[in-house]
Formats: C-alpha cells, sequence, structure tokens
C-alpha cells in the first residue's frame, strides 16, 4: 500500500488559513491503513482547524467526507454536488488521490494534508517500511523475493557494498543489509547458487528515467 | 583578449563548438582545434550533447588548456549530482579553465545509453547558482572553500519559444543575469526573420546573445532537422538551395558564413559555429564570413 504521513497542523493552517468553508475529504484505502488520511483523521484535523479558526475569531465551515478511494473517478463523483458550496478542499489522500481530485474538480483549490512517502508494508502498528519503488521490472524472482531497488540504499544489484557490516547498513545500524537478507534467504532456500549468477546492469527506462508513465490494457480498456 | 573581456567590451566574439570523441583518443580533437587556433576567441566543449557517450566536456577543456587554447567547459543538469557537479567545476577552476557554460541536457531517452537512470538533482537555475556559489567561496552546503574558482558563466536561451514559454523564457534571462550569466546560447539559427522577431522582442542591450550557427551537410540533413528537432525551423529556400547547388557542402559553408555575416552586422554578441562531425571545415566557414 501506499504510506503517507500527516502534514503538521502548522502547515495545513499556512495554506487555508485565508478561506472561509473548507472540505476535507478522506480516502477509505491505503491512508487509513497507515492511520494518516482515513475517517478518523479527517475528524482530527477538522477539529484541529475548528480549533484555529475559533481562537482566531473568524468564522469558518469545515466539513467532513470520507470516499472509497480518491484514485477512481466513481467515487470522486460523489462529491460532485455539494463541492459548489466550498472555497477550498483539503485531499488527505496519497498524491494520486489529490491529484486526481484536483483533475476532477479543476475550479476548486486542492491542497494536501498528508505527505505521501512510500510503497510499503505495516511491520506493527505504527511501523511501516518501503518494500517497493515501482521501477516497472520486477527481479524478485531472483533475490530470494527481497528487493534491492527499494531496500538497498544504493540500490545495488549483484551483492552488497562494502559498507555491509553485520548485516547492517553502513546508513544505520537500525537498517537491515538487503543484500545479507537475499543472501540468508537464498541459503534458506538452497538457492545460493542463484547469487552467483551476474544480474545484467539495470535498464532505469521503465523507473522514472522514462518519464511519466502509463499502463495501457488494450484487452480490458471499454 | 578574453573571452570575458571581448563579451564586456562589446567586440563580436567567435566560439566554435567541437564534440570530444567517443574514444579514448583527443589527437583528432586538437588537430581540428589547431586549423582554427588564433581565429577562434574559445572553443565550447559540449558535454555529452544528446545524451550521446562521449568524452567529457571537463577533459577535452582540460586539453585545450594544455594547449593554451581557451575553452568553454560545459555542465550538464541530467547525468550528476550536485556532489558530482560542484566537484567539476572546482576541477575545471583548479585547472585555469575561465569559461563555465550550464546547461539542462536533452532526455536520457533521446541518446544512446536509453536504459540509464537520469539524475536532473538541480535544474539550470539551480546549478547556475551553485555556480555562483561556489565562486563566492561556499559550497551548497555552506562550507567555506580553500580557494574558490573564477568563471565568465554563460547559459543557453532557447529562441524557438513562442507564448506563454517565450515569457517564461525572457523571465528566465532576468533571472540568469542576476546569478551572474554574461552571455546566452541560441539553439540553431537558419530563419533570420524569426530570430530577429525574438532579438526585438528581448531587447538587445538585455543581455549578450551568441547564436549559434550550424552547419548543414546536405539538403536532406536540412529537411530532416526542420520536420524532426523541436526549436529549429530551416526555411525552404535554404533547403532548394543546397539542393540546386553542384558542391553542396560548398553551398553548405558558404550559407554557415552569410548566416555568421547577417548576425555580425545585426550586432549580435558574437557566434558560436556548430560542425557536428565536419570540423576541420572551420577555417572555410570563417572564410567564408570574412573573419
Amino acid at each position: 500500500m501506499i504510506i503517507a504521513e500527516k502534514k503538521p497542523i502548522e502547515e495545513v493552517i499556512e495554506m487555508v488559513k485565508d478561506f472561509r468553508k473548507i472540505l476535507i475529504v478522506g480516502c477509505n484505502e491505503c491512508v487509513t491503513v497507515c492511520e494518516a488520511g482515513g475517517k478518523r483523521e479527517v475528524a482530527v484535523l477538522a477539529s484541529s482547524l475548528r480549533m484555529y479558526f475559533m481562537n482566531q475569531g473568524k468564522d469558518t465551515q469545515i466539513d467532513e467526507v470520507t470516499l472509497e478511494r480518491q484514485c477512481d473517478r466513481e467515487y470522486l463523483e460523489e462529491i460532485r454536488n455539494r463541492i459548489e458550496q466550498y472555497d477550498v478542499v483539503i485531499s488527505l489522500a496519497c498524491g494520486v488521490g489529490v491529484q486526481f481530485l484536483a483533475e476532477t474538480y479543476s475550479r476548486f483549490p486542492v491542497y494536501p494534508g498528508v505527505n505521501t512517502c512510500f510503497m510499503g508494508v505495516t511491520e506493527e502498528r505504527g511501523v511501516w517500511s518501503e518494500r517497493c519503488q515501482g521501477c516497472g521490472q520486477c527481479i524478485l524472482g531472483s533475490t530470494g523475493g527481497i528487493c534491492p531497488i527499494s531496500r538497498c540504499a544504493k540500490r545495488l544489484l549483484n551483492g552488497p557494498c562494502g559498507g555491509s557490516t553485520k548485516g547492517k547498513c553502513e546508513i544505520s545500524k537500525d537498517l537491515d543489509c538487503a543484500w545479507q537478507l537475499i543472501i540468508d534467504r537464498l541459503k534458506e532456500l538452497d538457492r545460493l547458487d542463484e547469487y552467483e549468477q551476474i544480474a545484467p546492469i539495470k535498464d532505469w527506462s521503465t523507473e522514472r528515467a522514462g518519464g511519466p508513465r502509463r499502463v495501457v490494457r488494450e484487452d480490458v480498456r471499454q | 583578449m578574453t573571452l570575458q573581456e571581448k563579451i564586456a567590451a562589446r567586440k563580436f566574439v567567435v566560439l566554435g563548438e567541437f564534440e570530444p570523441p567517443k574514444g579514448a583518443d583527443f589527437s583528432p580533437f586538437i588537430k581540428n582545434v589547431n586549423l582554427a587556433r588564433g581565429r577562434v576567441d574559445a572553443f565550447v566543449v559540449p558535454e555529452m550533447a544528446n545524451a550521446v557517450l562521449k568524452a567529457s566536456s571537463l577533459g577535452g577543456c582540460a586539453f585545450l588548456e594544455r594547449e593554451g587554447i581557451e575553452a568553454v567547459f560545459q555542465v550538464c543538469c541530467r547525468d550528476r549530482n550536485r556532489l558530482a557537479l560542484q566537484a567539476d567545476i572546482l576541477s575545471a577552476g583548479a585547472l585555469g579553465i575561465k569559461n563555465i557554460m550550464a546547461v539542462l541536457g536533452v532526455d536520457i531517452s533521446y541518446g544512446d545509453h536509453p536504459h540509464a537512470r537520469s539524475v536532473n538533482d538541480l535544474n539550470l537555475i539551480e546549478l547556475l547558482d551553485t555556480i555562483s556559489r561556489l565562486q563566492n567561496g561556499k559550497d551548497l552546503s555552506g562550507i567555506e572553500l580553500r580557494h574558490s574558482p573564477r568563471f565568465c558563466v554563460g547559459s543557453t536561451v532557447d529562441i524557438s519559444a513562442t507564448g506563454g514559454l517565450l515569457d517564461i523564457e525572457l523571465e528566465n534571462i532576468e533571472k540568469k543575469v542576476a546569478l551572474g550569466v554574461e552571455y546566452f546560447i541560441t539553439n540553431p539559427v537558419f530563419d533570420l526573420h524569426r530570430f530577429q522577431q525574438f532579438i526585438k522582442r528581448l531587447g538587445k542591450e538585455k543581455a549578450a546573445v551568441i547564436p549559434t550557427v550550424l552547419l548543414l551537410k546536405s539538403a536532406g540533413m536540412a529537411r530532416y532537422i526542420d520536420r524532426n528537432v523541436k526549436g529549429i525551423s530551416i526555411p525552404s529556400e535554404i533547403i532548394r538551395r543546397i539542393q540546386k547547388a553542384p558542391d553542396k557542402p560548398r553551398e553548405c559553408t558558404q550559407i554557415a558564413g552569410e548566416t555568421i555575416t547577417y548576425l555580425k552586422e545585426l550586432g549580435m554578441a558574437g557566434v558560436l559555429i556548430s560542425t557536428v562531425g565536419w570540423e576541420d571545415r572551420l577555417p572555410q566557414i570563417l572564410n567564408a564570413a570574412k573573419l
């Protein structure tokens, strides 16, 4: 899922302080799971903003709604009839949702309420970590299911760098060396001979090097 | 007189663009440079133009410096991060290279290594700011340098921009001048009427503009550029003129020479002559332009 973090309230206030009718739009998908932009976070942000405007003596209407997803047009359509009432929208979806909302309602100023961080997993409640960078050319089959592009600080292929010490990465002793994990996993799977095979130099054109990406599936296109 | 002194004194400058080799031998490069030695104020050494792998601009400039020839070192945003860019700029200063020119670089997908990862850590304005900061004695982290480099700084301007993009381009010229840019090199000029309109819009006094004069090699090349290369339009009269000429390479040299003469009479700060692989013809172009 996409992991996001709530923006500091001061930053959100700075963006919307001059508006009087504010709609906060949450998203029921990834940002709900990582507790950054779901229904509960929408309510918390709304309360904080109400308190701020009250202290400022400003009469500001702040309403809340949480959509199933903000990355699909059909759910964004659900607010079409009510969005006209507002001066501004704060979206607590990831950057994808914020943009799609802004594209759908291009006449309205849309501000982000979260910082979108990465594609990752919930290690435990309150701890999320990165697992994928969407490089467009998955090599997990040859690395024991551990991705060196997202988990090695230097995005190295073909083994660890000289900074790997006692299974930890040189940038932090709290960070596992991805290549140590890969070697351990391949050993466990009795596939260590695969580690000896040199991977070709990576083709980055499927990542961002080729510009913004698009997937077109003619078989499912309507 | 150095390039910087000539620009400041508003004397017409002649730059030659010489690509480094795709290989580890600079001797043909030096041989061609020597053919035009004394007739060109400085040689611009492109940094992997069109994202095609070549030896580096810094390498080429170091060779020129060793020969006592003034060079323009190109730094490019595409392939290096802020650390590598600063390292190269400091090295260029230490080598005695007097001129630097910042470029953004075309996208990596256009070149011969389309699978490479582009960097673009800094954009063009930020790179110019970096050069300015290094010249003022500090790196991008604010740490003091033991000796700061000194350059005559140049950049590019897109004369093909129209509408809103032209407004942005003109605004950027002001930003770049504020960051210490002393001259601007344009994309190749063929349509002189359109170029004049651009200069009129910019105002001649705003910046030292050095248009690029590209040596065509054939009518086919001209047609291809006109149809496929963004930012360059070639009037059909030029293409027809090459088609009809009995000695086509001579005609192309003549066209380049006439363009230079026209631009000089128009009061431009100078010209950059680009011969893309026909560097040994630079003296003939200079003859045709009576330079």
